[in-house]
């Protein structure tokens, strides 16, 4: 078979991009252990409650130490719900000091949601079935907007909440 | 031999010049902003 030059060129150029992205991409999961948020761990959609993670007293953020933190949430059609506060309102606003770590944890009892802090880093999906986590460090100070970005149905933008990353 | 019952134009070279300037601006675009977004991703 009789190949143009040029041809040749760009099959090379397009094998070896190929070629790259795979190295790339084993290097993220055999190496660093890059993988899905879901992680494989699951929990039974049913019953959430179950779980001591997700009992309703211990959604939301929570101080584990200095500059560690824990957002463990449950994501459902349409709402975050991420605890209550001293009065018994739903928290719908989130403080952190900027440079801590936050292990978020979110799981869902209906269906696929998004977890986006947008702006950040922190972005998966909530599956009902899986305990979805990720650990992320805010280091930019100013106010974000969480929201669902997996359409979820009739109620889907009313699903946010706002997370402000003080000094 | 075989090679002589080819019809001739196939002998011919095109001129691809246009078309591997053109692919390659499309190419450098794509790695540019891949790099872009990765930039992007470390920097968040
Ligand atoms: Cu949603």
């Amino acid at each position: 078979m009789h190949l143009h030059k040029y041809e040749k060129w760009w099959l090379i150029f397009g094998v070896g991009t190929l070629i790259a992205f795979l190295l790339i991409l084993a290097y993220g999961a055999f190496y660093l252990g890059t993988h899905p948020q879901s992680h494989g761990v699951t929990i039974d959609p049913e019953n959430i409650g179950a779980e001591e993670t997700f009992k309703p007293e211990n959604l939301g953020l929570t101080k584990l130490d200095e500059g560690k933190y824990v957002l463990n949430v449950v994501a459902s059609a349409f709402n975050y719900d991420l605890g209550t506060d001293e009065e018994g309102k739903p928290v719908k606003h989130i403080q952190i000091p900027k440079g801590s770590t936050v292990l978020i944890q979110a799981v869902t009892p209906d269906v696929i949601h998004g977890f986006n802090i947008a702006g950040t880093n922190a972005n998966m999906m909530v599956e009902p079935g899986f305990i979805s986590s990720m650990e992320v460090t805010l280091n930019k100070p100013g106010e974000y907007t969480l929201l669902c970005n997996e359409y979820c149905g009739s109620g889907h933008h009313m699903m946010f909440a706002t997370v402000e990353v003080t000094e | 031999m075989k090679k002589k019952t080819l019809p001739k134009s196939s002998s011919q070279e095109p001129n691809l010049k246009g078309t591997i300037i053109s692919v390659s601006i499309i190419g450098l675009i794509i790695v540019a902003s891949w790099f872009g977004v990765f930039g992007l991703f470390l920097s968040r």
